[in-house]
């Protein structure tokens, strides 16, 4: 009987069954796509384990003899035993032991150790990889949270997902109550009602849950390769290959099976413990407990406002979700659009503009200093490049005298402003750091002609700039002269030891300084630098020291370069010197590539929550309207019934579509505006200049798609309600 | 031999001030296969007895005992339960599963049991209501008539100890009224069902063979006929 009267209603209420069928296919997709998503994430980091700390389950540091190895070896567990020729350092061997079963990897191992006469200290684990697989050593302390928070991750994915879905089945159940109200008054007890409610929630999900399951991993599958697209070329990422486990599958369709039964029981208990009084009473009509007003929408659509104002409120508990997330998805995209734009504005102005003319490709030589670099001629000699600067900053402190600051300084205090951690006051006045960037000769001469003075290596240039410090605007920093640069000679001293000096000859103060792809006095705004040839350099470098590990080739090549020109010719640079030296580079429209796709990733990923949150508040809506011609067929037909035309209940239908849509972004927009408003004010960017790229494309583009949905949900109840014939509604409640 | 007792049996409605009896200490009994009418004004607690009666629900305080089962002591199960198997229960609006066929809101009660149905029983009952040749027709393809006839033969479908019945004809014309009634007499003559039949209309009423008048909640007259 009950697999008639459920048959019967699923073939008659296509519609509400269609919202319950929807929800349970979002909800499988949503759920195996991020079961996917995760499986491969935890593949992945298994293999960026294996090849950073290599795959080896536990370790015996020691000499091991052959012997030793052979009574591994023949332990029943253990798969294979690598002696581990990099890990060997000071005498001290390590033998890598793989097992067949890791679960027993923590009690098998010290019993190996008993066994060779090791003492367990000599026994390592691969904590990071067997973590992956949820094996913990007690002493192990690290927090390994990965699986704790896949789990959470889940777990709230879940909860979210049956907040949102049991309102789809509350809908279509809710609109049979007085059906099983009669149903208990003929004797059938409230277990038959939610077995009924249960399997019949069943029957309408089983094809929409596998085909969302099977939707799910083809969607993991695209966000891989989307990922993958993105990261391309990240330093120190591998290629993630897209994997999928059939216990994935199993734990999917389980995790998804438990979602939609919750979803389905929580309404299911709540009708079947309605008393048959109550359930018969219930016309499944929209409810007011108290009378609310409405006002905007009666100022602004009169009698119609007023109507879709209070069935908005009857309707306030079943589009709770709906509005909670429309509201934070749209906000959450808006402010992200916004945030985004100024700082891709901001690190093209401050970066990419900036260094634009200064670097097209940069070699830092690791571990070597700028005066034993021997292949800078070499690059020079490259006919593609038009200028190439060897370089490498070293640590100095300096003092500088009353007499020697300029006037522009003392008018806005000297150095009453500086903190302790930057400038010291001493006897002859105040200790600073003079940062020293050595160049290589060539180039600092040609620097010297650069700020149109006679060449010479026998000297430093002083970079003679400091940044009015009262004016926090770092986009727009006004500078003036730091010392009055009357002293010919300027003593150098060893940063931590400056009783140490080194007194070296000024060729000149200027306010130009070498193209680099070098900030100076940013962080320390009373820094003095000073710009030396190398050859000079070697002279105090004793007394001085505090150089950098590293050494930097700045190189530029011709004008208009593109980017295979450029790949081209990093290599080139590469293979001159990476056979000697340890080198890393990097090229100028890589990078702008790299920044603009990380940029773009991120953006994909979080617009991706966002239209997330988005689809389960459009979902909510759909699966509102879905049940509309059973919930609100009476309201209707006693509005017809009193001469409400079809016309008129169709502005009421737009008016409440209108403000289901608009609400979340009249809510948006203020907070919209005062968030970016507080962005520009930090960071100093003009209202005009972030204006001129402020993102109203794609916010206007997601509201509109909001807008659209809500729509269309509701052009469809509206289609369905339609049908109604006022005269059968109003007379027959067999239709009830 | 009494089928159903009330003894002392209240039901208030609201709380503090706005307290109000739709039943005030009823005293009742009924004896197996008498036919009896309860009639009253509107608003004058009939309905309110006999969704007590119904078990459907229940009383402030008194006690109601149908075929010996003390209704006050059932819980929700129980009570669906008893309904099933014990009380037949018919309405003005009929209250038919418009998605089943009228044979399967018939033997719906039996289904609920998990029960066949006595295909003779079945028979006689489609019979005398003059159903048979609908029987797979949907309630929305039936006249109103037709479907209060199939109410009632799904309220007799378990032989119920008792057949409550809530203005019957209340939807029905004159000409189907007077064969609801003739249908509810028959069953009451020749299946000896014991039938307790709520209406405001002294015509319907009379065809009982004992009329109880209520009023505020209080029985006012306890009229034999027969």
């Amino acid at each position: 009987m009950w697999k008639d009267y459920s048959s019967g209603y699923i073939k008659n209420n296509r519609s509400s069954g269609m919202s319950v069928m929807i929800a349970a296919f979002i909800s499988a997709l949503l759920l195996s796509l991020l079961l996917g998503v995760f499986y491969n994430l935890w593949k992945y980091e298994i293999e960026r384990i294996k090849e950073e700390e290599g795959g080896w389950q536990s370790r015996i540091v020691g000499e091991l003899d052959k012997d030793d190895i052979a009574v591994i070896k023949s332990f029943a567990n253990v798969k294979d035993v690598v002696i581990n020729e990099k890990g060997t350092k000071e005498q001290e061997a390590m033998t890598d032991i793989y097992f067949d079963d890791m679960g027993d990897v923590l009690s098998d191992t010290p019993q190996i150790a008993r066994m060779l006469g090791v003492s367990s200290e000599k026994i390592m684990y691969n904590h990071e990889l067997l973590a992956m697989y949820m094996i913990r050593d007690p002493k192990d302390t690290a927090p390994r949270l990965i699986f704790p928070l896949f789990i959470l991750i889940t777990g709230i994915a879940s909860l979210s997902l049956i907040i949102v879905i049991h309102n789809s089945f509350a809908v279509s159940m809710n609109a049979r109550i007085h059906q099983f109200g009669i149903f208990s008054s003929i004797g059938a007890t409230p277990k038959q009602i939610r077995s009924c409610l249960l399997q019949e929630a069943a029957a309408l999900c089983i094809l929409p849950v596998l085909a969302g399951n099977l939707s799910g991993i083809l969607a993991s599958m695209g966000l891989i390769h989307i990922l993958n697209r993105l990261a391309e070329g990240m330093e120190g990422r591998h290629e993630s290959v897209f994997g999928y486990h059939p216990l994935v599958l199993a734990a999917s369709l389980l995790l998804t099976a438990v979602t939609i039964w919750i979803s389905a029981w929580m309404p299911a208990r709540k009708l079947s413990r309605l008393t048959p009084l109550e359930a018969i009473k219930n016309t499944g009509e929209l409810q007011l407990k108290r009378r609310k007003k409405s006002p905007l929408l009666t100022c602004f659509f009169g009698m119609e406002g007023e109507l879709a104002g209070s069935a908005l409120k009857a309707q306030k508990k079943a589009l709770r979700t709906a509005s909670l997330s429309l509201l934070f998805s749209f906000l959450a995209f808006t402010i992200m659009q916004s945030f985004f734009t100024l700082s891709n504005i901001s690190t093209r102005e401050t970066y990419f503009e900036r260094y634009q003319d200064v670097w097209d490709i940069m070699v830092t030589v690791k571990d070597t200093d700028v005066d034993s670099f021997n292949e800078t001629e070499k690059i020079q000699g490259i006919p593609e490049i038009r200028s190439a600067i060897a370089y490498q900053r070293a640590e100095a402190k300096r003092i500088i005298s009353e007499d020697e600051i300029s006037e522009d300084m003392k008018s806005f205090g000297g150095f009453s402003q500086a903190g302790q951690q930057d400038v010291k006051e001493t006897k002859g006045g105040w200790l600073v750091n003079a940062p020293v960037v050595i160049l290589d000769d060539a180039s600092f001469l040609a620097y010297c002609e650069q700020i149109g003075i006679t060449p010479g290596l026998d000297g430093a240039v002083i970079w003679n700039q400091i940044r009015d410090v009262t004016n926090p605007d770092f986009r727009h920093p006004k500078y003036m002269p730091y010392v009055k640069g009357e002293n010919s000679t300027s003593i150098l001293r060893q940063s931590g030891n400056e009783e140490i000096t080194a007194e070296i000859p000024v060729l000149c103060y200027t306010d130009k300084v070498p193209v680099l792809r070098e900030e100076y006095a940013t962080l320390d705004y009373y820094e003095l630098v000073h710009f030396l040839p190398v050859s000079l350099w070697k002279e105090i470098k004793g007394q001085i020291g505090g150089c950098r590990e590293d050494t930097f080739i700045c190189m530029l090549a011709r004008e208009n370069v593109t980017l295979g020109e450029l790949d081209a010719l990093q290599g080139q640079v590469e293979g001159l010197i990476g056979g000697n030296y340890h080198t890393e580079s990097e090229n100028r429209i890589r990078k702008t590539e790299m920044n603009d796709k990380q940029i773009q990733g991120m953006m994909t990923i979080f617009g991706s929550f966002c239209v997330l949150l988005a689809v389960i508040g459009i979902g909510n809506v759909f699966s509102n309207t879905l049940g509309f011609v059973r919930q609100r067929k009476r309201e209707f037909a006693r509005y017809m019934s009193v001469g409400m035309t079809p016309e008129e209940i169709r502005k009421m239908f737009c008016i409440e579509a209108l403000t289901i849509a608009v609400r979340p972004i009249l809510i948006t927009l203020p907070i919209a505006v005062v968030t970016v408003g507080y962005m520009l004010k930090a960071s100093y960017m003009e209202a005009g200049e972030f204006l001129a790229e402020a993102p109203l494309i794609p916010v206007g583009v997601f509201m509109l798609a909001i807008l659209g949905t809500v729509a269309l949900a509701y052009y469809i109840g509206w289609r369905n309600m339609r049908r109604i014939n006022l005269a059968e509604v109003l007379r027959d409640d067999t239709m009830m | 031999m009494n089928i159903l007792t009330c003894e002392e049996v209240r039901k208030v409605y609201g709380s503090g001030s706005n307290q109000m009896a739709a039943l005030d200490r009823i005293n009742l009994t009924v004896e197996k296969g008498e036919f009896v009418a309860v009639v009253g004004a509107s608003g004058s607690g009939k309905s309110t007895l006999l969704h007590i009666l119904g078990s459907v629900d229940k009383p402030t305080s008194g006690k109601v005992t149908i075929d010996g089962t003390d209704l006050s002591k059932l819980n929700q199960t129980q009570a669906a339960i008893f309904r099933r198997r014990k009380v037949g229960l018919v309405y003005q609006f009929y209250n038919l599963i418009p998605t089943l066929t009228v044979e399967k809101n018939i033997l719906m009660p039996l289904a609920l049991d998990k029960k066949k149905p006595n295909k003779e029983y079945f028979d006689k009952v489609v019979g005398s209501l003059g159903i048979e040749g609908r029987l797979q027709a949907l309630p929305s393809q039936l006249s109103g008539g037709q479907q209060q006839r199939v109410a009632i033969a799904r309220s007799l479908i378990y032989r119920p100890a008792l057949l409550l019945a809530d203005e019957p004809t209340g939807n029905l014309d004159q000409k189907n009224s007077r064969e609801i009634i003739d249908m509810l007499k028959l069953s009451n003559r020749s299946l000896e069902q014991t039938i307790v039949l709520i209406t405001h209309d002294e015509k319907v009423a009379l065809e009982a063979d004992r009329i109880i008048t209520i009023e505020d909640g209080r029985i006012i007259n306890d009229e034999g006929r027969r």
